[in-house]
């Protein structure tokens, strides 16, 4: 259960404050799939961020499944992330210097699950993504949506109730991108809560509910289903 | 172009304020260190350099064994000079010196006696030898005459101010009158000589024509003829003893000189440069103490040290910046840039922030040169006027830079463009292998001058605890007690009675730095002279076991109640050894003169005292006889704890008393006993120092390239972040692999250091062992000094919020 009140995001640089977010109220159900569009700039990252508990909201409150966390300081945060959270980026952010499978290990090394269940989730969630025969590669030596897949088995080996992805089909072309779609569909169909943000109305298409955008407030939201 | 270059150097050093602080501020940190240790280096290499023909001047030494000792001696016999003189046509001059200690002196008139610490008998030839310029009088009859004297401007001055003292007279001990005869300039700081101020005429001194071919007490030099070769020359010291000395030997010996070598006898004469005799002649009977070779050497590696720790910081983290300038270089090479360019570019930089350096080193050495003549007891001026000091300086700083510069220049110019531009540059690869042996090699330096620091001070701390046979806490010590003349018994025993006081006992030769004498004894009358024992001799009296608190561990002690005791003699366990009685006591021995004129004279012995330490912790323990004998030199008084000050204050009022006119000098034995290491406390001193300053340009370096590691690292923290690492495993993360390199310079230092310091401790006849907790506890230090340079940076970059940490990619 996410709850969002009032939410209020401003950047400030020596020169410009930035109004990132102005007032955002948004709940988001348990196992619910949510997509959030709007223009570039309009505040989508920043929300999802926030929502992902990598960022501090400057104003507002945030209720993550029961706990108020929006005053929170980054070594609480972290301590809530740990397991409960799984991130998906546009730019994959794989490690370079480490492998496949080791890339897809560290969030359980994190939270130090012992080393036999450890190697039995890597490799379920590596063969969940197809990538089991790449698990001895570096990221560089994969394509754009094996990175992508590898990204996400990262995302869900820790089995997290919530899954954050911006804009994971962006650097992908459109197979490699429905293929991450379809894999996200059925994570959530086995229960977890997904929330991403898109540009495209496709992607957009496999959520329950779209949220627009549009200067760091919700314009309008539309219920699929 | 060259104009262009600074240009860009210039703008580029002050674009990147952090690290270019960095580079400076070490670099200047150890190109002062390194100036303050040329600066001594030379001025111990400088020493006795500034008289005319200082090439050609040597002295003589001697090494004798005999009567199971040996023997280094500075000084040779009386004759040998002018024997040398006469016989060899290649001695141009030749002069004597012969040591008088020191002497309380006062003007005829006055009261007040100054005590001068060095008096010495000069041959009138002093003059032709060594250029020292006569003020007034003439340099070539100004010792001649007997109770004559040359003293210098200094003492010229003490004694009489603004008025000639030419033809005046000084009084010295209360009893001997010298006629002023000559002022010189004083001798050169940067002499062995230079503490001489008072030279009385050798005809005054009788011993100086004994014709003792035995015994042996006079400095010797020669001025030796242009193109005399040093080494065929000494050749003719064999001739000499042939002639001269077996002769001397078959007269008082009854022996041949064959005889003697069979019986593992020997002396032999040689030259030592007067150029050589500060820092390579530390033998009995010097005329001042003299430096060491070993500590110029040691100066000069840490020197060296530590300016190859500052280049390698720069270098560190130039090569560190080169991932960042990657593109920089992608870009003008993609334009055209040729890489002479580049590597000019790159250069230009170097040397300009050495140079920058090397005004602020300067300025530091400046600044700290007091602090740094201090440490090392010197009085070394800045060369400010000195054209070659700063032809050097100029030269340094290009050197350095250029040194520093080069491998970033041409590591960074090697990069080919296109995978610069792709940003695709390796992290991992030759860069970072050298990177990472330069902080071994910078971690490593410093973990040797940690255990060097440690050892030194343990073996101090061993020095001062350890146990040394006799009692050196709360003894008072009274000086020229001579000055007290035939009172000088009635004072000792005056002390005795007051409060506080529990012992006192009068005698020239102490433990501590005093008088020393060695004789040579036969066993019963056996004047053979294989079994001649060489021992020290010291006159005592009877408080002085006691108030010394030396324990008696055969026989007994001199008593008051047996009268023979005069005839009686104590011996330690040394030379107990070395006379092999199965019982000593009672045991009859000759204490021999080499001289025909004086009277052999025979001891008992009455017991044995346990061995005490009355050398440094140098030497063994040596053979040491005390017979009862008036010695005044020194007065002995042991304390209750509690107010010595009371104590002092009513010696020194009783002195005032008896000896009016005398200056009053006290030491505590400790403090005495505690000078003779004064160098190694220095050493400790200077040690510490610069493991401080290695350690601090080493952190320097760390904290700059922890930084850049941090930096490098951003978009990976962040993402390990995001998958849940709590900011304890970021920071062991980027601490880790410093470590790693900490633990290794531990590894490869620790058998260094254990090198050189076991031979540093060889110095010592007791010396501590060095244990292993030492390496660890050095290997300790520099990882908990390395973790908290290294973690400031870890921790700034685990705190960051990780969002901002993948803004970066
Ligand atoms: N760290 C920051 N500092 C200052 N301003 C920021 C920062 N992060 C975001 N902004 C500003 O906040 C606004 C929202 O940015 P955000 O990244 O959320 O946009 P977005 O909707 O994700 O855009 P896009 O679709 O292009 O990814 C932008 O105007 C951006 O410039
Ligand atoms: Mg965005």
């Amino acid at each position: 259960m996410i709850k969002i009140a009032n939410m209020h995001k401003v950047f400030s640089t020596e020169e410009v404050e930035t109004t990132a977010l102005n007032g955002i109220d948004m709940d988001v159900r348990d196992g619910e799939f949510v997509a959030i569009m709007g223009p570039s700039g309009c505040g989508k990252s920043t929300l999802l961020n926030i929502l992902g508990l990598l960022d501090n909201p400057s104003e507002g409150s945030y209720e993550f499944y029961g706990t108020e966390v929006a005053k929170m300081s980054e070594r609480q945060r972290a301590q809530i992330r740990k397991g409960n959270i799984g991130f998906v980026f546009q730019s994959f952010n794989l490690i370079d210097e480490l492998t496949v499978y080791e890339n897809v290990e560290l969030p359980l090394l994190y939270l130090k699950t012992p080393p036999a269940e450890r190697k039995e989730k890597v490799e379920a969630a590596l063969t969940r993504m197809n990538m089991m025969h790449r698990r001895n590669h570096f990221p560089q030596q994969l394509s754009g949506g094996q990175q992508q897949r590898t990204a996400i088995a990262r995302a869900v080996v820790a089995t997290p109730k919530t899954i954050l992805a911006d804009e994971p089909t962006g650097n992908l072309d459109s197979k490699n991108g429905e293929e991450v779609m379809n894999l996200l569909s059925q994570l959530n169909a086995a229960g977890t809560t997904i929330l991403m943000v898109t540009h495209s109305p496709y992607d957009a298409g496999f959520a329950h509910r779209i949220v627009n955008l549009f200067d760091g407030k919700i314009v309008t939201e539309k219920v699929h289903v | 172009m060259l104009k262009n270059y600074l240009k860009i150097a210039w703008r580029n050093i002050r674009k990147q304020k952090f690290y270019s602080f960095l580079n400076i501020f070490g670099l200047s940190l150890g190109l002062a260190s390194c100036l303050l240790i040329t600066l001594y280096v030379v001025d111990e290499l400088s020493f006795d350099r500034s008289f005319d023909h200082a090439d050609r001047i040597y002295r003589v030494n001697s090494d004798i064994r005999f009567g199971g000792a040996d023997m280094k001696l500075a000084v040779a016999p009386d004759p040998l000079a002018f024997t040398m003189m006469k016989d060899y046509p290649q001695v141009e001059a030749a002069t004597r010196l012969r040591e008088d200690g020191s002497a309380l002196v006062r003007r005829n008139g006055s009261t007040e006696n100054l005590k001068e610490e060095l008096v010495a008998y000069a041959d009138s030839t002093f003059f032709k030898v060594f250029s020292v310029p006569l003020v007034s009088g003439d340099a070539r009859t100004a010792l001649t005459n007997p109770n004559t004297m040359v003293i210098s401007e200094r003492d010229a001055k003490k004694y009489f101010g603004s008025e000639n003292p030419m033809g005046k007279t000084l009084l010295l001990d209360n009893e001997r009158t010298f006629t002023i005869t000559g002022v010189m300039k004083n001798i050169p700081d940067h002499s062995h000589l230079s503490d001489l101020h008072m030279m009385l005429s050798m005809s005054t001194n009788p011993d100086s024509r004994d014709n003792n071919w035995g015994s042996h007490n006079f400095l010797t030099y020669f001025l030796l003829k242009e193109g005399v070769d040093q080494a065929s020359f000494e050749k003719h010291f064999d001739t000499v003893i042939e002639k001269y000395t077996s002769l001397w030997v078959r007269q008082i010996m009854n022996a041949t000189m064959a005889e003697m070598r069979k019986s593992g006898s020997y002396i032999k004469y040689s030259l030592i440069p007067l150029t050589d005799i500060h820092l390579h002649s530390d033998r009995s009977a010097e005329i001042s103490t003299n430096g060491n070779v070993q500590y110029v050497y040691i100066f000069g590696v840490v020197a060296i040290f530590l300016l190859g720790i500052a280049c390698v910081n720069f270098m560190n983290l130039a090569t560190a910046r080169s991932a960042n300038r990657a593109k920089e270089v992608g870009v003008r090479k993609a334009l055209g840039s040729k890489r002479s360019y580049l590597v000019g570019q790159f250069l230009t930089e170097a040397v300009m922030l050495s140079f920058l350096s090397l005004i602020f080193g300067i300025i530091l050495a400046y600044a700290t040169l007091p602090l740094f003549n201090n440490l090392a007891s010197k009085q070394i001026i800045f060369p400010f006027g000195s054209g070659i000091f700063w032809a050097i300086a100029v030269l340094t700083g290009i050197c350095v830079g250029l040194l520093a510069g080069s491998y970033p220049a041409f590591f960074l110019s090697a990069f080919k463009p296109l995978t610069v531009l792709r940003g695709a540059i390796e992290h991992n690869g030759k860069g970072g292998y050298l990177r990472n042996s330069l902080v071994v090699f910078q971690f490593m330096v410093s973990v040797m001058l940690i255990i060097g620091t440690g050892v030194i001070y343990n073996q101090l701390n061993y020095i001062q605890t350890k146990k040394l046979g006799f009692e050196k806490d709360q003894v008072l010590i009274v000086k020229n007690a001579y000055a007290l003349d035939t009172k000088a018994r009635a004072f000792k025993d005056e002390v005795a009675q007051m409060p506080n006081v529990k012992r006192s006992t009068l005698s020239s030769f102490l433990p501590t730095p005093s008088s020393r004498t060695d004789n040579t004894f036969f066993p019963q009358g056996q004047l053979q002279q294989d079994k001649g024992i060489n021992m020290q001799k010291w006159a005592v009296d009877y408080d002085y076991i006691k108030t010394l608190n030396l324990k008696m561990k055969l026989g007994r002690a001199f008593q008051k109640d047996f009268p023979s005791d005069s005839s009686g003699i104590i011996i330690n366990e040394t030379a107990a050894k070395i006379l092999g009685y199965a019982n000593p006591i009672g045991k009859q021995i000759y204490d021999f003169e080499f001289n025909s004129n004086k009277k052999d004279k025979t001891y008992t012995i009455l017991g044995v005292v346990s061995n005490f330490h009355f050398e440094s912790l140098r030497k063994n323990i040596g053979a040491l006889s005390l017979t009862l004998q008036p010695s005044y030199g020194l007065v002995a008084i042991s304390l209750e704890g509690g107010n010595y000050i009371n104590t002092i204050n009513q010696v020194q009022a009783l002195w005032k008393q008896m000896a009016p006119g005398q200056p009053f000098n006290y030491r505590f034995m400790d403090e005495d006993f505690d000078n003779v290491y004064r160098s190694e406390q220095r050493i400790g001193q200077i040690f510490i120092t610069f493991a401080v300053i290695s350690i601090l340009i080493g952190c320097l370096g760390l904290f700059g390239l922890s930084a850049y590691t941090a930096e490098r690292r951003t978009k990976e923290i962040g993402v390990r972040k995001v998958l849940g690492a709590s900011v304890s495993n970021i920071v062991a993360l980027l601490s880790k692999d410093f470590l790693k390199l900490v633990l290794l310079s531990i590894v490869i230092g620790s058998p260094i250091a254990w090198y050189g310091m076991n031979t540093w401790l060889k110095e010592f006849a007791y010396h501590i062992d060095i244990a292993w907790w030492m390496f660890a506890l050095a290997g300790l230090l520099a990882i908990v000094i390395a973790l908290l340079t290294v973690s400031f940076q870890s921790i700034k970059a685990a705190l960051m919020n990780p969002v901002k940490s993948l803004k970066s990619e």
